[in-house]
């Protein structure tokens, strides 16, 4: 039952998925939204119906040790419910929000073609079945980006060269861990992280993290904030891909691999991780555009999370994974509330938006929950999780901690500046222009994002229920190898709570002092943008130069050339040589067959005798 | 039980021919309902052997024994099947009811003979029920009478096939003769103790035996009459013996032989491999620069059938598995191919793919249940003919017969190119101005191909289930 379950999880959404690409779309426009959430709402029933149960099976598949094999375990089993439980209240919000848009049956059936892929990609207990789901996730992505509004083709080419770079990276990972293990299975040994093992991990890492998109693989999301769907950005960037990432980074930290604070990929992990929050922080600080800063931010928390990870300490790890789930809460639901803003004041750009606090009582609400989590202030389940990895951060050297503390303050500063310029103050008249009749977004809209907001206050309050219900559990050996008293209920670290709350006292003051210097709330932190050295390198990234992208396809056109020359020779080889040669096969070929059924009889016979004369060689030799 | 599969189409032709000639019009329903039998046979579990000994003094000499077992539910279904697509196709391209009525008669004698050679287990019988099979093939090319017969051609088709026969006959009968002398005894099991022994005389007969089925089955270079009897014919007797005659009679005889008697023995194995392989390149290579499209699709066959006797001599462990699949698969695609064709024939009135061009944005579905089988074929994942090209793949590997996998990997290009290549020709680009007014044919000779393209995806996608089952089912 449990088989089957594991199976529908991952077959009914990409049946519903391909369905809603041949219902009629003119007799019933509503139908594929609706289907959508359907499958969505069946989805979440078998991810609650699984949820207790641990479960593994393997069919035989491809051969060479590739299996069929899906497995059910704690980790697997709550980022399955929470892909389930996104996607549906995802779908619930773009059944109202793409509800005009004419691409809106392709979009719902490449969220529903995603949920497939992901939900096979959380169960999947071998790495080349792992490998053909994570693939499939990169053909929706472009798809998806590619269905937004302006010039979107650019941007999804762009998505799809950098996840799939990591996908490659990934790919040879997994091959390199076939070899040094001498698995594919996931869940078989766990290899020790010296010389090539190493290699693989980091390999293996690029491809998790290129998920999530830490830092360098990020520069896509940005992009995709302006051109792509918002729900997209809700359901992709914002959740279902940080689950996936950090997951896979867990499993790979956990399942594949030995990785202890010694190994030097430890310290590798926390500096990509510290510098992803930090420099995208600093990215998303002087945003002007509502989605494009949650963008940044969406860059900036997988930070925190791979920090932790990376830290290789058990409270680490657990706070890592407590920030993705908190992540995902907080961070679809302001991606909500963006969409809520898109929607109904007709613009994402902060500098004509202002005061729409009055109109929009529930959204503002909302974001303000959602905001003070991501802000990591108590008692939202952000601050919990920050203090974990904080907490872990400390133990493995004061810089990381530093960063990650800096990090919370522009955090915190940025969300006043956002919160400030869309939400609170008095709209100027250009502000106010053409904005007279916005009212609050409808229901269906409303509904996930307030249940999100919701989920930060009880995940915050009672951080025991995430904390020792799901994520313990799913770590089991790590967690318990190390148990220095339990990781939930208040931090037990007081100095580091009075550290997080004077930078969050800091982080008000910067605000006060900006607007005070600038007199509205968007200008809150453009003494930051100014201060000497900072404002020569925001010019530079604002030019593009600093895109990892950029530089790679710079480096690609020169390197285009030379392969260009190589490439003719080979061409010809294929397109010349090889099409000639079977074309003069085939040619000859045609004409032995004259249709004279004299030569088909005597090839028949020639044929017999041959076969009786190499039986007679051979049985008569060994005798 | 198992006579019953023998009685029932058997009892099904007089009932037939006993009808008044008004009700002549249901003898298509009734030789459909014998095949809906055949499948759900097929599904049925498997019935314990049963001996009838018709010659009980001759036991000895000629058993005449009937066992199932899954290789021979596998033969049922893909008969079946294929069956249902031809008849559906007779409704649709048989204007004459008197040639739906003689065609559905054939259908059922030839299945008389499919069954037989699903079921036996010795050589004399498996030779008998071959040219049952057979004798209802010559008829159905040469019928004349029926529409859509290219008159000369139809009986020059039929004469290559029958004068080839005859000397597959000569050389089967000359086997089981060697054999009954070497031995005393005919059945498969005996066979295999004799050929065990190394004795010249039972090799001699089995390589003769073989010989006949390479013949039956069209290997290269016993291959000379299959292009033209299968362009002659008539659409719906192509779908029907492209599908499942020939193959029953030739390509299903080995993959029972090489199950129950060779065993992977030397030099059976070799001699299996090398005219696999040959067959694979040869057949290949002669669909690459066909213009007739039927034509092209015989020579396909001819390859494909290559690879189920290369996997043959590979690792039987894995190899019966992956001939039965790659049986099954082209069964099914092959079939839809050819009913394709007959659609394509219907519309167009004719088959010279280089008067064709664009038909595709007339003929939408035509075109798109065509690409599903012709990629099958050609392997492409994640479609049914992929899993078993890749088992194929895996029989040799494990053999170690490393340049035979790289044969078989290689020519799937080629494949894919004669494919690709028929693809462009007929359904791509702009409609050539003389078809503008060809539109998509009528919805009953659509739901052949449609069905059969249906089962291709859903093995393909659920073929992790689907070998799940073989495995256990010991197919």
């Amino acid at each position: 039952m449990t088989q089957l379950a594991l199976v529908l999880a991952i077959v009914v959404p990409a049946v519903a998925g391909l369905l809603t690409l041949v219902l009629p779309q003119r007799r019933a426009p509503w139908a594929p939204a609706a289907l959508a959430v359907l499958a969505c709402a069946f989805e979440l029933a078998i991810a609650v119906y699984v949820f207790p149960t641990d479960f593994a099976f393997a069919w035989p598949w491809m051969g060479f040790g590739v299996e069929f094999a899906l497995k059910l375990s704690r980790l697997s089993a709550f980022v399955l419910l929470g892909i389930a439980a996104f996607s549906f209240l995802v779908t619930m919000y773009s059944a109202v929000s793409m509800s005009k848009a004419s691409a809106s049956r392709r979009f719902h059936a490449w969220v529903l073609l995603t949920v497939a892929f992901s939900a096979g990609a959380v169960l999947a207990d071998n790495l080349v079945l792992l490998l053909v789901f994570w693939g499939g996730l990169l053909l929706t992505l472009f798809a998806m980006i590619a269905a937004g509004k302006t010039r979107p083709f650019a941007t999804a080419i762009k998505a799809f060269v950098i996840v799939g770079l990591t996908d490659l990276a990934l790919m040879f990972g997994v091959m390199l861990y076939g070899h040094l293990a001498g698995t594919l299975s996931m869940s078989a040994t766990r290899l020790s992280l010296d010389g090539l093992g190493a290699v693989a991990f980091l390999l293996m890492a690029i491809g998790a993290m290129g998920k999530a998109g830490a830092l360098p693989f990020h520069s896509w999301i940005p992009d995709a904030a302006l051109d792509a769907p918002t729900p997209f950005m809700a359901l992709l960037p914002g959740s279902l891909e940080k689950l996936l990432g950090i997951y896979f980074l867990a499993r790979v930290a956990l399942d594949l691999f030995v990785l202890t604070p010694e190994s030097w990929v430890s310290p590798v992990l926390m500096w990509v991780g510290a510098a992803t929050i930090l420099l995208a922080v600093m990215m998303a600080l002087v945003q002007k555009d509502y989605k494009k800063l949650l963008a940044y931010h969406a860059i900036s928390q997988v930070g925190y999370m791979i920090l932790g990870i990376g830290t290789a300490l058990p409270v680490g790890i657990v706070g890592g994974l407590f920030h993705m789930v908190n992540n995902a809460i907080y961070k679809s639901s302001l991606f909500l509330t963006a969409g809520a803003v898109e929607r109904e004041a007709g613009t994402t750009d902060l500098r004509k938006l202002g005061g729409l606090g009055r109109a929009m009582p529930v959204t503002t609400a909302a974001f303000l929950i959602a905001a003070a989590s991501i802000s990591g202030v108590p008692p939202f389940n952000g601050f919990f999780s920050k203090e974990l990895v904080y907490d872990g951060a400390l133990a493995r050297g004061w810089v990381f901690y530093a960063i990650a503390l800096a990090g919370s303050f522009f955090t915190a500063a940025s969300f006043l500046k956002l919160g400030h310029a869309a939400f609170f103050g008095k709209p100027t008249r250009e502000e106010r222009q053409g904005k007279e009749t916005v009212k609050e977004a409808p229901w269906p809209m409303l509904v996930p994002m307030v249940v999100l907001a919701g989920l930060c206050i009880v995940f915050g309050l009672w951080n025991a229920l995430p904390i020792d219900r799901l994520i313990v559990p799913a770590l089991g050996h790590a967690a318990e190898s190390a148990h220095h008293g339990p990781f939930s209920g208040f931090p037990t670290n007081m100095l580091l709570v009075v550290l997080t709350a004077g930078v969050l006292g800091l982080a008000v003051l910067n605000h006060a002092f900006g607007v005070r210097r600038t007199g509205k709330g968007l200008g809150a932190v453009d003494h930051i943008y100014h201060a000497p050295g900072l404002e020569s390198i925001y010019k530079l990234q604002a030019t593009g130069a600093l895109d990892p992208y950029r530089m790679l396809n710079g480096a690609a056109a020169v390197a285009a050339k030379g392969l260009f020359a190589i490439d003719r020779a080979i061409d010809w080889i294929y397109n010349v040589l090889a099409t000639n040669s079977a074309l003069a096969t085939s040619w000859i070929l045609r004409r032995l067959h004259s249709g004279d059924v004299n030569r088909y009889i005597l090839w028949t016979l020639a044929g017999a005798v041959a076969i009786v004369l190499v039986v007679l060689a051979v049985v008569g030799g060994a005798r | 039980m198992s006579d019953l599969l023998l009685l029932v189409p058997f009892v099904a032709v007089i009932f037939l021919n006993l009808l008044p000639k008004r009700a002549r019009g249901a003898a298509l329903w009734i030789a459909f309902g014998v095949l809906v039998l055949e499948v759900a046979a097929a599904f049925a579990e498997r019935f314990a052997t049963i001996e009838v000994s018709a010659f009980a003094a001759l036991e000895r000499v000629f058993p005449f024994h009937l066992a199932t077992d899954g290789l021979a539910g596998l033969l049922m279904l893909c008969a079946g099947l294929v069956g249902m697509a031809a008849l559906l196709v007779a409704r649709k391209t048989f204007e004459d009811a008197d040639d739906r009525f003689f065609f559905s008669n054939l259908v059922l004698v030839a299945l008389v003979g499919i069954n037989g050679i699903a079921m036996v287990r010795d050589l004399f019988s498996l030779y008998v029920f071959v040219e049952v099979t057979a004798v209802a093939t010559f008829i159905l090319i040469t019928a004349r009478r029926m529409a859509g017969n290219e008159g000369d051609h139809a009986f020059e088709g039929a004469w290559k096939y029958i004068l080839l026969s005859v000397i597959a006959s000569v050389l089967m009968l000359t086997a089981v003769g060697f054999l009954l002398l070497s031995t005393g005894e005919i059945t498969l099991a005996a066979a295999k103790e004799a050929l065990a022994t190394q004795d010249p005389l039972a090799w001699i007969a089995m390589g003769l035996f073989l010989c006949g089925l390479f013949v039956k089955g069209a290997l290269v270079p016993f291959h000379g009459w299959l292009a033209d009897a299968y362009t002659a014919a008539p659409a719906p007797v192509s779908v029907f013996m492209a599908g499942i005659v020939t193959k029953a009679s030739g390509i299903f005889a080995l993959l029972r032989i090489a199950q129950s008697t060779l065993g992977g023995a030397a030099p059976g194995r070799e001699i299996l491999l090398v005219v696999g392989a040959v067959t694979i390149v040869v057949g290949a290579f002669l669909a690459l620069t066909q213009t007739n499209m039927k034509r092209m699709l015989a020579y396909s066959s001819v390859s494909q059938m290559g690879y189920i006797v290369l996997a043959l001599g590979g690792d039987l462990g894995i190899g019966i598995l992956a001939a039965g699949f790659h049986f099954f698969n082209h069964a099914i695609s092959k079939s839809q191919l050819f009913a394709n064709a007959a659609a394509i024939e219907k519309e167009l009135g004719t088959l010279d793919m280089d008067e064709m061009g664009g038909i595709g944005s007339r003929m939408p579905v035509t075109a798109g249940t065509t690409a599903v089988a012709t990629l099958s074929i050609a392997g492409l994942p994640p479609l049914a003919g992929f899993w078993s090209k890749l088992l194929i793949v895996l029989a040799l590997w494990n053999a170690g017969e490393y340049a035979f996998a790289a044969v078989a990997i290689l020519v799937s290009l080629v494949t894919l190119a004669y494919f690709l290549s028929l693809q462009r020709r007929v359904f791509f680009g702009k409609p050539l101005e003389k078809w503008a007014k060809v539109h998509e044919t009528a919805p009953g000779l659509l739901v052949p191909a449609v069905a059969l393209a249906l089962v291709t995806i859903a093995l393909g996608i659920g073929f992790p289930f689907v070998l799940k089952v073989l495995l256990g089912g010991g197919a």
